[in-house]
């Protein structure tokens, strides 16, 4: 059967699927433990947990029977941190002052961005690990200047019609200049592949939200109308309390629908070397898990967390398959490199994402 | 004793199945053509995560990876190696329950005396810019949504009633400083209420209900204490605070829970706050020469006017312990 199955493929990959092997309970306990530390050193332990999480999850992640690492040192995360925290007052004390220093900062740290962005994706990658050999990326601050800083100003002046492209661009630098150990990342999606998946994704979102705002909408506002002018309080917080939920469905929805669509396109155009990666992540199953998830940490008031974390990365993580060509033993490890955690840092501080 | 274990030279990602065993302090590697004898303590040991395989890290990045947890624990100790204290407290429940309690009780001291001893130092620093743009948008939402209709007091009746308030003696000196608006609302009935930038709302219901100028004055002081001591951006602080919170916590579809002229609007004043306006109320009432009981009777009547639903007294439903209050002003 395997035979017939190997002659009808086009290349004779062998599926290595990931597994998760994480749960709620055992993360419990290390999350409480470290938020506790984290709350009562007021945030200074906070890289301490930041590693622990990181720790946890890529050591319960597996591939072909061997777990990730995560390297990174919680003190080197600790000065990131401080320096972004300072990078951060700085820019709302401008922000507040409303002088010609105001555009001096903002432009000082749209030129730094790029920068804060490489480094953020080299601390990642570099701390990284599979089978001791670690993960590596080269992209050079040129590029990070074309992907981040042209591209996005012309994503901007084109009114976002060009954010397909410029995602791409991303995608391809951040994906070509990848590496396990020696071994490169490869990306092949071009740029019709991007315009069309986002062409259908907005295509669904606008169909949904027209036939909710039409339908749901109506029945949600309609009882307010009817009240001959007065306002009964009580219908009013019913209707509000609907319309909020319908929005945050709304929005956990058109999010998790994005997520899905374009992670599974980026990955499932990514090779490293000679193998394929496949990634099937099902949409209607991640909006059940983000809203549920939603759900259940706001009326835990926050304690379904770890539970809610391992359970979205578990089926994120198992969404991922790798196509491999051999037994995944001829890696081998690259020199190993000096790389500072303030980019990381920095972009999680300002809140650049760059996770998908 | 011997236990499995897989190695890796941390150059490659070859794997080799490996023995692990103790012999006079030294780890002994062995199996696969591999065969390493490391002193112990220059083994460097990771912590025990929840299930996942834990590593022994040689110098030179080679490490052996072993998923039998509880023998290896047994190799640890017989090796004298003991765990760091934060690797063992994150192990067990009986220390995972009482650390969540204890989160519980410093998110809760947080909530009743941090927060609000925060938003009061942050509501007397806040600039007068901001409370006004907060004002005038808030303003300006209930007045669009038709909770609050243009006055249909006489425009001789405003004037005469902001005459008066305006010649209010405030007890530190000088008068009245906040605008006084009239506006007329069937949802909110015989009410009075204060914006952050000090401005005091005066509803027709209130006048009218009311009836009586000391009366009405009465309410009014009460509002300037509400003005005095920043309650408005009080709370407002405090709920950004938390949205800020759950914002950072959640992501960013919480944002939705910005939404400051609801929280104006359904803003519960602490029984403290109510207390600091009422004695405030007082005080401004004495210093100009009338009895602070005309607050406690102004307390009454109101309270006899909203004696429909209790949802929709806004302003009781505002001001707890109504009883409360007015023997407390009475007794003064």
């Amino acid at each position: 059967m395997d035979e017939v199955l190997g002659a009808l493929r086009p290349a004779p990959y062998t599926e290595e699927p990931v597994r998760f092997t994480g749960h709620g309970g055992d993360y419990f306990r290390i999350w409480i433990v470290n938020l506790l530390l984290t709350i009562v050193t007021l945030g200074i332990y906070s890289p301490w947990a930041k590693v622990r999480r990181l720790q946890y999850f890529y050591r319960h992640t597996e591939l072909a029977g061997s777990s990730f690492d995560f390297h990174g040192k919680p003190l080197r995360i600790l000065i990131g941190r401080a320096i972004a925290l300072a990078m951060v007052l700085v820019y709302n004390i401008a922000v507040r002052m409303q002088s010609v220093w105001t555009l001096v900062v903002i432009a000082v740290i749209a030129l730094i961005a790029p920068w804060l962005l490489r480094n953020s994706l080299r601390f990642r990658l570099y701390n990284t690990s599979w089978r001791g050999t670690r993960f590596h990326f080269r992209g050079s601050v040129g590029g990070a200047y074309r992907v981040f800083l042209l591209n996005g100003v012309l994503t901007v002046i084109t009114l976002y019609l060009l954010a397909p492209f410029a995602h791409q661009r991303l995608k391809a630098w951040q994906h070509n200049n990848s590496f396990f150990g020696k071994t490169p990342f490869s990306f092949r999606a071009g740029v019709g592949d991007f315009y069309l998946t986002y062409l259908l994704v907005f295509l669904g979102v606008a169909m949904f939200t027209t036939v909710a705002v039409t339908g749901g909408l109506n029945g949600i506002l309609a009882p307010l109308m009817k009240q001959g002018g007065v306002l009964n309080p009580k219908a009013f917080f019913v209707s509000l309390a609907t319309l909020w939920a319908a929005l945050i469905l709304i929005g956990l929805s058109i999010g998790s629908i994005f997520y899905a669509a374009l992670t599974n396109l980026i990955w499932n155009n990514t090779g490293l070397g000679e193998h394929q990666i496949d990634c099937q992540i099902s949409w209607p199953r991640m909006v059940w898990i983000a809203f549920s998830n939603f759900v259940l940490v706001v009326v835990t008031l926050g304690f379904f967390t770890p539970w809610a974390m391992v359970r979205l990365y578990r089926f994120q993580a198992e969404s991922f398959t790798l196509l491999r060509t051999s037994d995944l033993t001829e890696f081998v490890d690259a020199e190993p490199e000096a790389v500072g955690a303030l980019g990381e840092e920095a972009a999680s501080a300002f809140d650049f994402d760059i996770a998908l | 004793m011997t236990l499995e274990a897989r190695y890796f030279d941390g150059r490659t990602t070859r794997l080799s199945t490996v023995d692990l065993s103790l012999a006079d302090d030294h780890l002994v590697v062995a199996g696969d053509g591999i065969a390493l004898r490391i002193p112990f303590a220059e083994v460097t040991v990771d912590e025990k995560l929840g299930r996942a395989a834990r590593r022994l890290r040689f110098a030179g990045g080679a490490f052996c990876e072993v998923s039998d947890l509880a023998a290896l624990d047994t190799l640890l100790a017989s090796a004298g190696h003991r765990d760091g204290l934060v690797d063992r407290l994150q192990r067990h429940m009986n220390v995972a329950l009482p650390a969540a309690a204890i989160c519980i009780a410093l998110a809760a001291a947080t909530w009743r005396w941090g927060l609000p001893w925060l938003a009061t130092i942050a509501a007397h620093h806040m600039p007068p810019a901001i409370a006004k743009t907060l004002t005038d948008q808030t303003l300006r939402v209930l007045d669009r949504g038709q909770v609050l209709l243009p006055s249909k007091l006489t425009e001789d009746r405003q004037a005469d009633i902001t005459a008066r308030y305006r010649a209010l003696r405030l007890p530190e000196g000088g008068t009245p400083a906040g605008k006084l608006l009239f506006r007329e609302s069937p949802v909110l009935g015989a009410n009075a209420f204060t914006l952050p930038d000090g401005t005091v709302i005066l509803l027709d219901g209130l006048v009218t209900g009311l009836g009586d100028d000391g009366e009405i004055l009465a309410v009014l002081s009460h509002e300037l204490g509400h003005a005095q001591e920043r309650h408005g951006l009080q709370l407002l602080l405090r709920s950004s605070a938390v949205g800020a919170f759950w914002t950072l916590y959640l992501g960013d579809v919480s944002q939705l829970l910005a939404a400051a002229p609801t929280v104006l609007m359904h803003a519960h004043y602490s029984r403290e706050l109510e207390q600091q306006a009422d004695d405030f109320g007082a005080a401004l009432l004495e210093a100009n020469g009338m009895a602070p009981s005309l607050l406690a009777d102004a307390l009454e009547k109101l309270a006899t006017l909203h004696h429909g639903p209790a949802e929709t007294s806004a302003y009781l439903a505002s001001h707890p312990s109504t009883p409360d209050r007015i023997a407390s002003l009475r007794s003064r």
